[in-house]
């Protein structure tokens, strides 16, 4: 279980004419999760962006089990199996739970078929099946856009801060989620909150002013207190 | 229960406004009066509907501000008014666009896309000479008048090409599609795989191009053989369909590269109106039309007014009475279309995977694409029904409101101000603001006609015309005030 699903080769975005990723470079092994850090504005939610095709990066290559993907379209690149968690859980608001669900669906059928799954991390879901998206408490949104992520057959989700504005009982309800997740599908995590991080990924990069920096085993850098406060430290 | 209050305050003074305004009336106007001035609005209302609803839709998912909508529900009216009293016309048109359709699936099949990008330039260069080169001489304006202009029918042979030439058009505009075609797949090899089903359905068109191109001396006759009904049918469909073709058309390729440029978008819109009246008096010159009511509609006798609606369905009179005045019967239809599209639109909003994504994609497109859906072409689909709306609306409005090459403007202005009562990109308020323009022009015209009347006056107080026109924007203001998103808006 060591190949790589997803390489980033120095890829350089813009948004306008700001230069937000100057080089960033990741691998993500097949079924691990990785974690992805780095202060706000390092370019950490570009990255995850520009992998989806939101944010086609301008140079570089990204390559989805060895199949090249950048330049394609964002819904082209979700058919080939990516997954994708916005940050401040962009769930359809005017939408029931179920809707959100259902617009997820790449193959008629994939809701059914994962629904029993889906309900099983998130049991409010299925309380709230047919209220709006709009009407869910923070947390429960936050768990509509992962479980939205899982409804079709997806190799790789990207998940960008699931954590962000939570109370900590809820995080831990993620954490335990995400974790059973990890079981099939390969994860790429954002995160701000480090312990969270720590608890759950595999591998980290550190990025800093939209540059790679570092990269490394996840168990290390727990005790590299330098680099933490190098890169990850407030201020 | 205050803060309630405050909340909804923009909802109270609306629904207040409106019992003031439903007591003022009733005493100002006899019962037959108030009902036939509530119809007139009824009918404005519904076909303010048909351009609004598309307006709001278009806005809603892509924020675009369409001001060719008004356009295209001019043009629908004479596609439709066309099929109706000269099909001619679009016989001798039908062919050569399917041709060039055909040709462009067909060459999406071929394995075109392999092509060096540098052919792509020439490539266009000759589809543009080809084209010009088949359709050099072809004159459509004869086509356009004749029957129209002679009162009566015109010789077939008339102004229409020999067969010969006409197939080797055809086959020209084939051609020319085929090779702009593959200018445009050169280069994006990966957006798309070569699919039998475009070979079939390019052959189907070309086919169906070439078996019109003899039929169509003949077609006409058939075509005006049917009874007006029927033809008025054909035109409803024939126009909203022509009107959807349009607005697909122009949204893929005037309006997609400019998303990223919002300000030119509008400007484009703008450009197209004057484009596509100067294209219209082009083709069917300057001057207006009178669409005929169909038999529906118009029979006149004894009978007449049915006294009410189950009777008009017998007796098809051109009137129906309400409550002692007559009202005519084709303006009950235009509510029951506006109704029915209304009731359609809600269906397909509420209860398709399509209205789900339109829905979800009003708040975040974006989202929606990394879902893995092709949001493209959703919009290119929603423009394409918004406009199909719009014509619809110009078909059902050319027998009452004549046909002109300025029909479409008023109607613009006005869709405009009912989107904005209603809030830009909801569809409810884009209902709602078309009713309540609507119901404003009817009572803002018996204002004008009659004046008004005060309990503390010796004489009628009385108005100038403009105060019908007014009243939609004064009511727009006043919304504004209460509600800055409009009524039902969510966006700024």
């Amino acid at each position: 279980m060591s190949d790589v699903l997803l390489e980033v080769d120095t890829i350089h975005t813009f948004i306008g004419q700001f230069h937000i990723l100057e080089g960033v470079s990741l691998k993500v092994r097949t079924g691990s999760i990785t974690a992805l850090l780095g202060r706000n504005g390092a370019g950490k939610t570009t990255t995850l962006r520009s992998i989806m095709g939101l944010n086609p990066p301008r140079s570089g290559s990204i390559r989805l089990a060895g199949e090249p993907i950048n330049g394609r379209p964002a819904y082209n690149i979700a058919q080939l199996g990516v997954g994708y968690v916005p940050e401040h859980r962009a769930v359809f608001r005017d939408l029931t739970v179920e809707e959100n669900l259902r617009l997820a669906e790449r193959k008629r059928g994939d809701l059914a078929r994962r629904s029993d799954f889906i309900m099983s991390l998130f049991p409010d879901l299925k309380r709230f099946y047919r209220h709006p998206g709009g009407k869910l408490s923070g947390g429960q949104q936050q768990m509509l856009a992962i479980a939205r992520a899982l409804v079709a057959d997806n190799r790789l989700l990207l998940i960008d801060e699931p954590s962000e504005g939570l109370a900590p009982i809820i995080v831990e309800q993620i954490v335990s989620a995400l974790r059973q997740m990890s079981a099939e599908t390969t994860i790429l995590l954002v995160e701000q909150n480090f312990a969270m991080a720590a608890q759950l990924a595999d591998e980290y990069y550190i990025l800093d002013d939209g540059r790679s920096v570092q990269h490394g085993r996840m168990a290390d850098l727990v005790h590299d207190h330098a680099t933490i406060d190098k890169y990850l430290g407030a201020g | 229960m205050i803060e309630w209050i405050q909340r909804r305050r923009g909802l109270i003074a609306g629904i207040v406004a409106a019992i003031l305004f439903a007591i003022w009336a009733s005493s100002q106007y006899e019962p037959r009066v108030l009902a036939s001035i509530l119809l007139s609005g009824l009918t404005l209302g519904a076909l303010y509907f048909l351009v609004t609803s598309g307006l709001s839709l278009i806005f809603g998912l892509m924020d675009v501000l369409n001001f060719a909508h008004g356009t295209i529900f001019m043009i629908g009216a004479y596609i439709g008014f066309t099929l109706y009293a000269n099909p001619r016309l679009l016989l001798n048109m039908l062919p050569f666009v399917l041709a060039f359709v055909a040709g462009w699936l067909l060459a999406r099949w071929l394995p075109f896309s392999s092509l060096p990008t540098g052919h792509r330039r020439p490539l266009w260069v000759v589809a543009v000479l080809v084209g010009v080169f088949a359709v050099w001489g072809f004159e459509l304006a004869p086509l356009a008048t004749t029957a129209l202009s002679s009162g009566g029918r015109v010789p077939t042979e008339q102004a229409q090409a020999p067969i010969g030439i006409f197939i080797a058009r055809t086959v020209g505009l084939a051609i020319a599609g085929l090779i702009a075609g593959a200018a445009f797949i050169i280069g994006n090899e990966h957006t798309r795989q070569p699919a039998p089903r475009d070979l079939v359905l390019s052959s189907g068109l070309l086919a169906l191009a070439i078996i019109i191109a003899p039929l169509r001396l003949n077609a006409e006759g058939w075509i005006l053989a049917l009874d007006s009904n029927a033809r008025f049918l054909l035109a409803l469909v024939a126009g909203a369909s022509g009107g959807a073709a349009l607005g697909g058309l122009m949204e893929w390729s005037l309006i997609r590269p400019l998303y990223s440029r919002p300000i030119y978008q509008v400007l484009v819109t703008l450009g197209l109106v004057f484009v596509g009246t100067e294209l219209v008096k082009g083709i069917w010159g300057p001057g207006g039309y009178f669409m005929e009511l169909p038999a529906w509609f118009s029979r006149r006798g004894p009978s007449c007014p049915s006294p009410n609606l189950i009777a008009w369905l017998q007796d098809n009179c051109a009137s129906i009475d309400v409550l002692g005045r007559p009202f005519p019967s084709y303006r009950i239809f235009i509510i029951a279309l506006g109704i029915a599209m209304f009731i359609g639109i809600a269906v397909l909003l509420r209860y398709t995977r399509l209205g789900m994504i339109i829905r979800a994609g009003v708040q975040d497109s974006e989202m929606v694409q990394a879902l893995g859906i092709n949001v493209r072409r959703v919009f290119t689909l929603v423009f394409a029904l918004g406009a199909g709306l719009a014509a619809l609306g110009g078909v059902a409005a050319a027998p009452f409101l004549g046909i002109s090459p300025g029909l479409g403007q008023e109607f613009q202005l006005q869709a405009f101000i009912a989107v904005v009562i209603g809030g830009m990109g909801s569809f409810t308020g884009a209902a709602i603001g078309a009713l309540l323009v609507g119901l404003a022009r009817a009572f803002g015209d018996q204002i004008v006609l009659t004046g008004i009347q005060l309990p503390w006056m010796s004489e009628a107080m009385t108005f100038s015309p403009s105060i019908a026109r007014a009243s939609t924007v004064l009511i727009m203001a006043l919304v504004l005030l209460l509600r800055p998103a409009g009524l039902f808006g969510k966006k700024e």
